[in-house]
């Protein structure tokens, strides 16, 4: 691991927070401790107090019943055999004069002492021990003391302040351990999802961030930056595409329009002659304008714009009107046109885009087909909502270009030579989106049928 | 006619302002919008053509201003943004037409034509020119008191033709007032219907009512 990783990880959110949760941890232990330190002190404290006083207030009995000698006596025998433990004691007869006990005379106190005192007994030699005692004078005016090693108390108060120094350095040590090895797997991950997104803004835009399988909160994350990526890709491919056609396709209408204007220039002679070009070369420009207006509209009913201008309208009474405004021109032009329509089908929408989209299939139908083709425009209620159909019996669609025609730019080979733009079927698929209205192409055997239907 | 002109692209201000002069209209030209309403609401005109961006103060906005402070003249929004919303929008700030860059200038002026002389808002229910008739209650049409049947398409182009008798009507104004499509239709349905409406009204009479102007439109005008 370089040093330039190991601060990485140090700074690493996900290194920083279990050492955040170690300090915490440390400081309630911190509290535990003082606490148990505290609790345990004092009970133990009380304990031997209390053997103390009671042990004090029993001899006090004896001194009463028997005596100071009664006393004495007791207490000689407590010390030689040891019967409480390792208890001191110290008898001092009211002019002091030590009568009995394994303590050095000292001056009368009453209740509680702590003290260290200077002990002459062969047990105590190695070290002097603190000592707890308790004090009593007597109705005839002597003393009694009773006192207790109190080291057991310090070597527990000791064991405690091992105990909690040992456990919080061993928890320290896994929260830093713990948190490296966590902060270094997270950090790779992330690492992964950097390095991706670099190689995507250098072009590679196929580049996919890979997923783990954990189905965690980093994979999640993953997952939808995936699915954005994509999402991107699939935009900017159409993007692409729709650039290149564009240039493609209307390099040859300039093209011819430059040709107009440089042969009006070698060879027109008379004011006639320019008028004409001139009028040839507004046609040209015309027809431009109305393809870059096409893609436009295209473009805008794609991104959805127009959505905020829909309103429920009668279907039914649009493509009657449809049906009439088209049947004299199906008719100069040899067409016969069959309008069947359902009554009272309404649609949310956009009826000026409907419109576009019927007329646009009706003069598909209409220029691809040769004359006396019959056409058909049928309108009809199925369950939910509509099916909206429009067919010739003409030549019809090979299968394997069905899918194709939707395309901005595309045309049947035998279509190049009519006149149009190639962009009439991509408004429909446009519109048809916009409205979420799927759309099929069939075999009307022969034929073609182009059925719109209420997506279910 | 008194027009002015809220352009700031200079080549088409020139255009247009020259075109209008040559048909011998006045055109007052104001390059921003804040300029725009100063003169909007300062002078008198006949029409305004607005586009609608504009810098210092944008076409809707000037619109919107002028009509609070009470100009009642005619508003021609011009753009290029050619989306139904968009139209919509300008109709609504007080536009009453709407004319997508790039446009023929025959367009431009057949639709001044149309909005300075917009007929009476007091709904008429007989228009007629010549000998022609047109009752809107019964819905009949009779030419020299012959009655003429008409489908209702056909009506409805003539209604619109009678009700500017005597102005050039573009294929454009036909496909947005008569069929409410504002797109171009790429057969010639115009044509077509208008063909049909002549052939009705004008065939057996001596003197023609339906006339095309080649490169313009038509025009319902009575005999000299």
């Amino acid at each position: 691991m370089s040093s330039g990783r190991l601060i990485s990880i140090l700074r690493s959110a996900s290194f920083r927070l279990p050492l955040l949760y170690a300090v915490l941890f440390i400081l309630s232990a911190g509290v535990l401790f003082v606490t148990v330190y505290w609790t345990a002190t004092a009970a133990m404290q009380s304990d031997m107090s209390a053997v103390l006083r009671s042990e004090a207030y029993q001899l006090a009995e004896v001194h009463r019943r028997s005596g100071l000698t009664g006393l004495a006596d007791q207490i000689t025998r407590r010390i030689n055999f040891r019967t409480r433990g390792p208890i001191f004691y110290l008898l001092q007869a009211p002019n002091r004069r030590v009568v009995v006990g394994n303590l050095p005379g000292m001056p009368p106190v009453e209740g509680s002492i702590d003290f260290v005192p200077q002990l002459e007994a062969p047990e105590a030699d190695a070290a002097h021990p603190k000592l707890m005692g308790f004090g009593l004078t007597l109705p005839d005016g002597s003393f009694l003391l009773v006192a207790q090693d109190s080291t057991r108390l310090t070597d527990m108060q000791h064991a405690i302040v091992r105990a909690f120094f040992w456990s919080s350095g061993l928890a320290l040590l896994l929260a830093i351990v713990g948190g490296a090895v966590l902060g270094a797997n997270f950090l790779r991950r992330i690492d992964t999802i950097t390095r991706t997104s670099r190689a995507i803004m250098e072009g590679d835009l196929s580049a996919r961030i890979p997923v783990r399988g954990t189905h965690d909160e980093i994979d999640q994350l993953v997952a939808s930056l995936n699915a954005m990526l994509a999402r991107i890709q699939q935009l900017m491919d159409g993007l692409r595409q729709v650039s290149s056609d564009i240039a493609h396709d209307l390099r040859t209408p300039l093209g011819r329009l430059r040709q107009k204007l440089e042969d009006a220039r070698e060879h027109a002679s008379t004011t006639s002659d320019y008028q004409a070009a001139t009028e040839a070369a507004i046609e040209e420009a015309d027809s431009l304008l109305e393809t870059f207006s096409a893609l436009l509209r295209i473009a805008q009913v794609e991104a959805g714009a127009q959505k905020s201008g829909f309103a429920e309208f009668d279907l039914s009474e649009l493509l009657t009107d449809l049906g009439e405004t088209y049947a004299p021109v199906a008719e100069d032009a040899e067409h016969p046109l069959d309008v069947q329509v359902a009554p009272d089908i309404k649609l949310t929408g956009d009826r000026q885009l409907i419109a576009q989209l019927v007329s646009n299939l009706l003069e598909n139908a209409l220029h691809h087909t040769p004359a006396g083709t019959r056409l058909s425009l049928a309108l009809r209620k199925t369950d939910p909502g509509f099916e909206l159909e429009v067919a010739d019996r003409g030549p019809g669609i090979p299968a394997a270009e069905r899918g194709k025609v939707f395309d901005r730019f595309y045309r049947l080979d035998r279509s190049r030579s009519t006149a149009g733009s190639g962009l009439g079927l991509a408004m429909v698929k446009a519109i048809a989106g916009l409205h979420a209205l799927t759309i099929r192409l069939e075999d009307a055997g022969p034929g073609l049928r182009v059925v719109l239907q209420t997506a279910k | 006619m008194k027009i002015l002109l809220v352009e700031d692209d200079k080549q088409t201000a020139d255009y247009i302002a020259k075109g209008l002069r040559e048909h011998g209209h006045v055109v007052d030209h104001a390059d921003n919008g804040r300029d725009g309403l100063y003169l909007a609401t300062g002078e008198k005109y006949d029409v305004l053509i607005v586009d609608r961006m504009l810098p210092a103060m944008d076409g809707l906005s000037l619109v919107k201003a002028a009509r609070a402070s009470g100009m009642k003249a005619p508003v021609l929004f011009l753009t290029t943004m050619g989306g139904v919303d968009d139209r919509v929008a300008g109709l609504e700030a007080g536009g009453d037409d709407y004319l997508t860059k790039p446009f023929a200038f025959a367009e431009l002026r057949a639709r001044i034509g149309a909005l300075a002389r917009r007929p009476p808002i007091v709904a008429a229910t007989a228009l007629g020119v010549g000998d022609l008739e047109m009752d809107l209650l019964a819905r009949t049409v009779t030419r020299a008191g012959k009655r003429i049947e008409l489908l209702a398409q056909e009506f409805k182009i003539l209604e619109y033709l009678l009700r500017h008798a005597g102005e050039v009507v573009t294929r454009t104004m036909l496909l947005e007032k008569v069929w409410d499509f504002h797109f171009d239709p790429k057969t010639n349905i115009v044509e077509t219907h208008i063909s049909r409406l002549r052939s009705k009204i004008d065939k057996g009479f001596d003197k023609p009512l339906l006339h095309t102007i080649r490169g313009a439109g038509y025009v319902v005008r009575a005999p000299d």
